[in-house]
This record gives C-alpha cells, structure tokens and sequence, in this order.
C-alpha cells in the first residue's frame, strides 16, 4: 500500500468517523473495529498511524486550546471559545490551561491559528522593535 | 805643326790667288782635304780605322741599347705604371676610407639619433609606467580607506545593534522579572478579562 493511498484511505476513515461534523468516538471504535476485522494487523500499522493524525487534527481544529497567566473564569472561556466559533464558522470547545510565564492576558490555539494577546508577547515585541 | 796652325794654313790656302791653285795643289798633292787628313793622321786618326770603329761603336749603342737600355727603360715603366697604379690606388683607397668615414659617421648619427629616440620613448614609458603605477596604487589606497571606513560603519552599527539589543533584552528581561514577581491573580484576572474584552472588539 503505498504512501498516497494510505492517506486517501486515512482521509476516508476520517470522514466516517465524524458525526455532526465533529469527531465521534463511537464512530471512531466502530471504524477500528471494521478494520481489526477486515485487514491483517501487520498491514494496519501505517493506516493507523495515518488515521490517528488525521483525528487528532480533527479534534484540535474543534478544541480552541486557551493559555492563560492567572485565573480565568469559566465565563471568559466560554466567551473566548465563541468568539472563535463565530470566526470560523464551526464548533469550537475551549480547553484552558494556566501558564504564568505569559504574565497577564492569554494565547488561544485553534488548529494551526495563535492568537496571542498576552503580556510577554507584548514585552517580546517591544525589545524587537526596540533593538 | 799644330792644330790650329794647320788650320790657319788651309783658311791662307783658300784666301790666296786663284793662279795655279789646281795645278801646284795637285802637283804636290797638297789640298785642304789632304791637310785634314794628313792633320787628323797627325794624330793618329785613320779614317778606315774611324769608320770601323764608328761601325764598331753602332754596334755596341745598339746591342747596349737592345739588351740593357731597353729593358731598363721597360722596367722603369713597369715599375712608374705600378707607381701610378699605387698612387691611384691609394687615391682610391683614400676616396674610400673617406666615403667610408662619411658613411660611417651617419650611420653613427643615424645609431645615435635612434638611441636617443629610444631613450626618450623609454624615459616616456617609464614616466607613464610610473604614472599609473602611482594613479592604481592611488586608487587602491582609495578602494582601502573606503572599505575600512566602510567596515569601521557596518562595525559601528552591528555594534551600537548589539548593544541596543542587549539592553532592550535586559530591559524586557528585568521588566518580566518584576512583572512576574508583584503580579498577583487579582491584577491577571483583570488582564484577562481586558484581554477578551480586546478579542471581542
């Protein structure tokens, strides 16, 4: 099976995996379960891995991954998350995490997009801008 | 009798009357003639002895002058035509030591006049080799100092960057420090809140 194919397969099991647009993981058990059945282990290995990046992409673009130095109160996120929601015209689900080193405000990753309003970044640019 | 006797005696002969000059001269075989002779006999001059000796003596002119005059003359000649030969010779040889002199002294005005031709185009080039020599070495002094003010410049800059850098580093460094250090959860909830109110706007 060559490398194309194994991502076009991935890229299928993909698409039944999805439920309402978001990744289910009823769907995703019943797809690996298809496939222990249907293909010799040996074989799986490298589809797997494939469909494993593929979910995790998926998942990610459906998590808006919230940075934050500081308390932040559930209000906010969820405000953060719709926003984002909004934006990019999908459901979004904010998983927040505190990180002090970012001094005050916050940084929010939704998918391979930073949106960064925190205090170091701030300070970061003013010594760019002042060097 | 003497000579001169004998002859005033014949010049009287001749002067005296013609009356029997013939006959008493030949009577007694006396005449001038006769008396040249028998004067010339007085001394011992014979006339066939004359005669053989004067014979005797073309003779003798004659074969001096075959075997000793005439070649002597012969070789007198040869040795004046060999003179004159010599003599035009050596006019000619001093014609051509002369020409050849002459020729020789253009050629040497020539040779000089070209050695000091070349002498000039070589002072001329030398003059004009010294010329650029002095005008690249200029130029390259130039080019030099350029690139050392140049250098000096970009090495000022990157300097006066660095150093610009650093403090900025340090500046942002310390002001995270503080930053991080008197920050309390009050303060960076409000910053966050401002920040969302920032991410709605």
């Amino acid at each position: 099976m060559s490398a194309a194919s194994v991502r076009a397969e991935a890229k299928r099991l993909l698409t039944l995996s999805l439920e309402g647009g978001a990744v289910s993981s009823d769907r995703v058990g019943a797809v690996l379960a298809a496939l222990a059945k249907s293909r010799p282990a040996h074989t799986l290995r490298p589809l797997l891995r494939a469909y494993l990046a593929n979910v995790r992409r998926e998942l990610t673009r459906g998590e808006a991954r919230i940075e934050h130095a500081g308390p932040l109160a559930a209000a906010d996120a969820d405000a953060i998350a719709a926003h984002f929601s909004k934006a990019l015209g999908r459901a979004v689900r904010p998983v927040a995490r505190r990180n002090d080193a970012l001094l005050g405000g916050f940084r929010v990753r939704v998918g391979d997009d930073v949106t960064d309003l925190s205090a170091s970044l701030r300070l970061a640019t003013l010594a760019k801008s002042l060097s | 009798m003497t000579f001169f006797s004998a002859l005033l005696a014949a010049d009287a002969a001749k002067a005296a009357p013609h009356a029997a000059p013939a006959a008493s001269g030949a009577a007694d075989g006396h005449g001038p003639l006769a008396d040249i002779m028998h004067l010339f006999g007085s001394f011992g001059v014979d006339l066939p002895h004359l005669i053989v000796q004067l014979v005797n003596f073309s003779i003798l002119a004659f074969i001096v002058y075959r075997f000793a005059v005439k070649p002597a003359l012969g070789q007198m000649e040869e040795r004046n035509r060999l003179i004159e030969k010599g003599l035009a010779d050596a006019q000619a040889a001093t014609q051509r030591l002369a020409e050849a002199q002459q020729a020789s002294d253009a050629k040497l005005n020539a040779a000089s006049d070209e050695a000091a031709k070349i002498l000039a185009e070589a002072r001329n080039s030398a003059k004009a080799a010294v010329e650029a020599a002095k005008a690249e070495a200029q130029a390259a002094q130039t080019e030099v100092i350029a690139k050392a003010k140049a250098a000096i410049e970009a090495d000022r800059v990157k300097m006066l960057a660095e150093v610009r850098g650093e403090v900025s580093r340090l500046v942002v460094e310390t002001a995270a420090k503080v930053l991080a250090e008197n920050l309390d959860d009050a303060t960076r909830g409000r910053l966050n809140e401002a920040a969302v109110k920032q991410l709605a706007r």
